[in-house]
């Protein structure tokens, strides 16, 4: 919880994408990381490719741990008005509007963004693009200026951020590090000179305490890191938002360690070679999003039935087809749990934020070796795309485990598809002697042979050898947050979502109802016995979910049949803490309080 | 052989194959085709190839689609991946990559290869993976009962075609020699001996090999292409033809009327799996990638 | 275009402020932009000195919260210089680019503090007073205890000293022709009001003139000012007040009549048919001096914002020019004002 003392500063840096603005916003959040403090930040891109749409880095800065980031920001800096001028209203009372006020060219009336700032809110007019020009001889450094311009502002360690963009301009010339750094030089001298009118406190950040620094990344990336700290050996994917740069950063670091990647012609047939490579014992995995995952959803069929262990992460957008492709959503809990034909049981797992992102993808390929079956990692746009620090894990942590040998004399009797006592078949891998096996699709018996009689003992050896999984060491698949015991209102959440939802408890309790806020981290199969204890314990079930049917909602109750109360949003963005907030106080009982008026505080034109 | 009937094999097949000395590579199981299909003439090809390749059963792995001919994993003593109709390039392309010392071959019908399937023979041949891709071409849908194929002839009259087949057929040959797979050929199930040694060939090819098997669906083809016109038909290629002369492969490809038997092309390309070693060691000097950059 | 007019305000002082009240209430519909260099919104100018009691933070200065200026609909456009008006086309030009189109203009541009021509290039060496700002800096770079060395000592210095005198601070004033200003004050009277400011406990130095400004970073106090026979006054800081000059410079393409001010008929409208004036800027006809003269003071400048804003709406009032210019001191040495009222 944020207590008045601590440091916890929403940063807002808006531009077009010519402008610089996701890469100022990418040292902004590095050198706070560095700095000591917690960070999640969240880009937005334009859905355009081409031309200079909006881009929007939000960083939040805290000294303590943070779940989510702010409804309102505490600073704005606007590297282009007209993107910026929509987003003045989210800066708080008394936070920040930092602006250039010396212009070139004419802008239209109102367009400026010194017309849109609420009297109470803060301006800070910088002659951001002459600074620029006059330490670099050129405009480009002025999202680099800006940040100098914050770092004066706010007393932020300068040697930080000269460490960061040289770090980040490493591959390019001296010249460039050397400008920035002038350019930030010259912005940190603005900053300084400003006499303060804003109440914000940036107190000196605090390293974290386990010794190992904190890194800085996205959930991306944390699948990438986890995957290679597993040693991932195979990568097949295919091109789609928001599980892109999963991939692209796996062609990087794939090959110098020996691995294996390729970009396949479909996700059909990166899946299909994702199961190809697993079957053989390679650690294997692909990414995708929602449309992916439905033309996936045949051939992770085939992995349940042949029990080939494989990996495939999924990154939500709004849906059906191609939907809100840029936007976030979680509405394909249903295709991942259930998709596909037949009973076919997998494990989900859906990470509820960045560090959770690194351990699910370092546990994965082990997870899905041992119960020898597709692991979906169910993730989305929010969660893909924002940024956080994570402490990395304990060297060797994610270490595949060594792979059981199977003992056979002379191999003869091999079964592939042994009924054993906890369900799960020795699996020898093609090069191993004597264990030939056909695996496939259709129903066999034991040695893997077709046969239609099997099917209902091998249904049941196919999902009872997923019931363990639930106990998997060190993966925490489900927690409970707040207050213990009886409680009159729990929130249940899953995924990105469970940020706002563990906002929203503190904030609650804070307001003195008793609370509680659970995360599911396994969403099939589902740890029912801890959510049914979670029941028990609250009077009142809240579900908060980011789409339209309520699909996490509808599985648990199916599973538990109990009542809850949905709040299902499918609006794009993540969801509202005050909205969650309402519904939590009217479930306890309480009023909701007035909602404020929008733009109360200022008239816009 | 269909979803329904019964497998019926062979007593006298089986005393041949025993006595033929390549047990080691038959499966226990018997093929579960109709009697007089084509395809048995496949495993007793491939097999044939192994042998004398001398390669290891235990590294070999037949990858297979869905239909009559992707049965085929079942009846040979290799590991076998029976996937689903259509994606047999792909997960073959996975295992190849899984593994590369093992043996892939990859087979499958006309449907699952040119319907189903069409969408990923390009892309396995241009990147010139190293396996070998066998096509049992019958020209129509066995295992589910006879409906018109990719390669079914105009005018082929089928369950699905009651009033005669008006979708002209595609040029298998044509194709993957235009999508640049690197060793094309053609056999035909009723040439035992020449298909073994086609088989041979083409598993000892440094690369991606499409071999096209015309093999006739006694069940469901009593028109087209069965035994007694294939035996009329097909012819081999030319003596002087220039199997590194793309264009002349082109030309023997296009005579559907008598097809070919033979090797049409043959190049020698770097492979996907070299290309992976290469792009391997030029990342371990150039790579600056670190996980968090993310 | 739009049918509701609109009315830009130049200054967000008690004149502009006031003026944008008066046009809301007159007028629900119009649209009203204030367009001001400050970075706060309005705030009594008066009430500065209190940051010596302790007042640090801007908000306690606030005489109105800030959300009144959305209840009132006013755009408030702070930090934006106007730099011209162009009173032909109807616009003014703001220093960041961007011009704002009005249909009526009223200019409370108020004035900054005057420095008298010899002591201009010490300009950066002195502390001003006149915002916000300035006061905290003078705040910060004033020690407890410490000497605030004042040139001229209009009324807003006087006002100023005797609150740094209640608060353990000392003041040195160096008398000039501008001391006791916008009052007029015959010698009789000066000599009354600078004793009583003695009586408070200031040090005045009469009959002389300050020449020059010094600062040392080494030693204290830092600041320096040599008189014009040669001698040192030391402080640690260095405050010219001497009435001020009114910001009319951007008006010069404006198509008005200036003088040191805007000149403007009793009615507070200048020479163009659209634009009108109030405050510190401007300087008003009183017919029977047959002179235009400055009315400054935070109450006069209240009533000529208030009274522009329903002329602008159509009225036809007129301001009052008779106003009493006394100062006086009390028994117990309190000096009093007609028109400088707090
Ligand atoms: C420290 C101090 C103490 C005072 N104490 C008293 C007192 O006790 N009693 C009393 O009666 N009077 C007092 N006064 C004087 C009184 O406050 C003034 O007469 C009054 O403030 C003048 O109001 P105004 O609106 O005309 O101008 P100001 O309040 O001076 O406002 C001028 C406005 O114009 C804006 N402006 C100027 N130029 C431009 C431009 N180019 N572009 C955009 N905006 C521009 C400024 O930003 C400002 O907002 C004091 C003044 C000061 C400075
Ligand atoms: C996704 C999917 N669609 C349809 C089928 C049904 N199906 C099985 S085999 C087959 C066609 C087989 O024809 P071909 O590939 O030529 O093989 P053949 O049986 O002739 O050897 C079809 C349509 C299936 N198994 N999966
Ligand atoms: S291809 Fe035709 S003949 Fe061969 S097994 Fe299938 S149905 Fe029977
Ligand atoms: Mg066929």
């Amino acid at each position: 919880m944020i207590k008045s003392n601590d440091t916890d500063i929403q940063i807002a840096i808006c531009g077009s994408a010519g402008d610089g603005t996701i890469a100022s916003g990418d040292i902004m959040k590095r050198a706070a990381a560095a700095m000591g403090f917690n960070v999640i930040a969240f880009d937005v891109y334009p859905p355009e490719i081409r031309g200079f749409g909006k881009c929007i880095s939000r960083i939040r800065i805290s000294s303590k741990q943070t779940y989510s980031l702010k409804q309102e920001s505490d600073v704005l800096v606007s590297l282009n008005d007209s993107h910026a001028i929509p987003h003045a209203a989210e800066v708080r009372d008394f936070g920040v509007v930092i602006y250039d006020d010396n212009l070139v060219a004419r802008v239209a009336e109102g367009g400026h963004i010194s017309a849109h700032i609420d009297a109470a809110q803060i301006p800070y007019g910088f002659s951001i693009r002459q600074i620029s020009e006059q330490a670099t001889n050129s405009s480009r450094s002025r999202n680099v200026v800006i940040l100098g311009c914050l770092a004066g502002l706010f007393d932020l360690s300068a040697e930080n951020f000269h460490d960061i963009i040289a770090k980040k301009f490493a591959t390019k010339a001296q010249s460039v590090i050397d400008d920035n750094t002038k350019a930030f030089d010259a912005g940190l001298k603005a900053g300084r000179t400003v006499f303060r009118l804003d109440d914000i406190k940036v107190r000196a950040g605090k390293i974290k305490s386990n010794g190992a620094e904190a890194v800085m990344m996205t959930g991306n990336g944390a699948v990438v890191r986890g995957f290679l700290e597993s040693e991932i050996e195979s990568y097949f994917g295919y091109p789609i938002t928001p599980a892109t740069s999963i991939m692209e950063r796996l062609a990087v670091e794939m090959p110098p360690r020996g691995g294996k990647f390729l970009q396949t012609e479909d996700e059909i047939s990166a899946i299909a070679a994702t199961i190809g490579a697993a079957y053989t014992g390679s650690r294997a995995a692909t990414a995708t999003s929602g449309p992916g995952l439905a033309l996936m959803a045949e051939m992770i069929g085939l992995g349940v039935m042949a029990e080939v262990p494989s990996v495939v992460v999924v990154s939500q957008r709004g849906g059906p087809s191609t939907g809100l492709p840029t936007k976030t959503e979680q509405s394909d809990l249903n295709l991942a749990v259930f998709g596909g034909s037949g009973d076919a049981q997998r494990i989900v797992l859906a990470p509820t934020n960045v560090e959770g992102c690194y351990r699910c993808a370092g546990m994965a390929f082990d997870i899905a070796e041992i119960y020898q079956t597709p692991v979906i990692l169910l993730i989305d746009l929010y969660l893909s795309n924002r940024y956080e620090t994570v402490v990395p894990a304990d060297a060797g942590t994610y270490t595949p485990k060594p792979r059981p040998q199977i003992n056979l004399e002379g191999g003869e009797n091999y079964k592939r598809f042994e009924m054993t006592k906890n369900h799960i078949s020795p699996r020898a891998l093609p090069g191993q002697p004597g264990l030939m096996y056909t695996a496939t699709g259709l129903e066999h018996n034991e040695q893997g042979r077709p046969n239609d009689d099997a099917h209902m003992d091998m249904s049941i050896k196919r999902h009872e050898k997923l019931k363990g999984a639930v106990h998997y060491p060190g993966l925490n698949v489900s927690k409970r947050f707040g207050d213990k015991g009886k409680v009159d209102v729990g929130i249940l959440g899953w995924g990105s979502t469970f940020g706002e939802i563990l906002e929203t408890m503190y904030q609650a309790q804070a307001e003195g109802i008793s609370c509680s806020a659970m995360k599911v981290v396994m969403l099939s199969p589902l740890p029912l016995q801890s959510i049914e204890d979670f029941f028990d314990d609250c009077r009142e079930v809240l579900i908060p979910e980011l789409n339209y049917e309520g699909q996490f909602a509808g599985l648990v109750c199916g599973a538990l049949g109990r009542p809850v109360t949905r709040l299902s949003r499918a609006t794009g963005s993540p969801m509202v803490v005050r909205e969650i907030l309402d519904e939590v106080r009217r479930l306890s009982g309480r009023e909701p309080a007035p909602v404020q008026a929008v733009g109360a505080m200022g008239a816009r034109s | 052989m269909n979803e329904r009937v019964q497998p019926v094999y062979l007593e006298e097949k089986l005393e041949e194959i025993r006595a033929d000395g390549h047990l080691e590579y038959r499966s226990k199981s018997l093929p579960t085709w109709c009697p007089g299909c084509g395809y048995f003439s496949m495993v007793e090809g491939l097999t044939t190839a192994l042998k004398r390749l001398e390669i290891d059963s235990k590294d070999t792995v037949v990858v297979s689609g869905i239909g009559c001919a992707s049965r085929f994993p079942f009846f040979v003593n290799t590991y076998g991946f029976h996937t689903l109709h259509g994606r047999v390039l792909p997960v073959a392309t996975g295992v190849k990559i899984g593994n590369d010392a093992l043996t892939v071959v990859a087979v499958g019908g006309d449907g699952d290869a040119f319907a189903i399937g069409g969408g990923h023979i390009p892309h396995a041949a241009r990147r010139n993976v190293n396996l070998t891709y066998l096509v049992f071409d019958n020209g129509i849908y066995g295992l589910t009962k006879g409906q018109t194929s990719p390669t079914s002839a105009l005018g082929f009259k089928t369950s699905s075609t009651p009033y005669e087949n008006r979708d002209a057929p595609l040029h298998p040959l044509m194709m993957l020699l235009s999508y640049g797979a690197s060793w094309v050929g053609q056999a035909y199930a009723g040439r035992q001996h020449h298909l073994a040694d086609m088989i041979t060939q083409a598993v000892s090819h440094q690369g991606f090999s499409f071999l096209r098997v015309l093999s006739p669906c006694v069940t469901f083809d009593k028109t087209n292409n069965t035994y007694a016109n294939l035996n009329t038909t097909v012819r081999d290629l030319p003596d002087d033809h220039d199997n590194s002369n793309l264009m002349a492969a082109m030309n023997q490809a296009s005579r559907d009327d008598h097809p070919a038997l033979g090797l049409y092309y043959k190049e020698d390309r770097e492979t996907l799996e070299q290309v992976m070693k290469a792009t391997a060691s030029r990342s371990v000097k150039t790579g600056t990638g670190r996980a968090d950059k993310q | 275009m739009t049918t509701t007019p609109h009315y830009v305000i130049i200054g967000s002082g008690s004149a502009g402020f006031g003026a944008a009240k008066t046009l809301r209430t007159g007028d629900a519909d119009c649209r009203i932009t204030m367009v001001t260099m400050d970075s706060l919104p309005f705030y009594n100018r008066y009430n500065l000195p209190q940051v010596f009691h302790g007042r640090h933070d801007w908000r306690d200065l606030m005489d109105v919260p800030p959300a009144q200026y959305a209840e009132l609909g006013i755009e408030l456009r702070r930090r934006s210089r106007v730099v011209d008006v162009d009173g032909a086309q109807r616009f003014v030009s703001l220093a960041h680019q961007e011009h704002v189109a009005y249909d009526r203009l009223l200019v409370c541009a108020g004035g900054r503090g005057y420095l008298p021509e010899n002591l201009t290039e010490y300009f950066g060496l002195m502390h001003g007073f006149g915002s916000f700002e300035a006061a905290m800096r003078l705040h910060k770079d004033l020690p407890k205890g410490g000497t605030a060395i004042m040139i001229g000592g209009d009324m807003t210095g006087i006002d100023l000293a005797m609150t740094l005198l209640e608060t353990g601070y000392n003041v040195t004033l160096i008398t000039t022709s501008q001391t006791f200003w916008p009052h007029r004050v015959t010698t009789q009277e000066r000599d009354r009001l600078l004793a009583a400011l003695e009586a408070a406990g200031m040090k005045v130095l009469k009959d002389t003139r300050a020449v020059g400004v010094s600062r040392e970073n080494s030693g204290k106090p830092a600041a320096c000012v040599t008189l014009e026979d040669g001698t040192e006054v030391r402080g640690d800081v260095v405050m010219p007040f001497c009435g001020l000059a009114s910001s009319v410079e951007f008006m010069l393409r404006a198509d008005v009549d200036i003088e040191r001010g805007l000149l403007v008929t009793p009615e507070l409208h200048t020479s163009n048919e659209t634009i009108w004036a109030a405050g510190d800027v401007c300087q008003i006809w009183h017919d029977q001096e047959k002179a235009y003269k400055f009315f400054h003071g935070w109450k006069n400048v209240r009533v000529m914002g208030e009274l522009a804003a329903r002329n602008m709406l159509g009225a036809n009032e007129i301001f009052d020019v008779n106003i009493e210019d006394r100062i006086d001191v009390d028994a117990d040495g309190k000096i009093s004002s007609t028109f400088w009222i707090h």
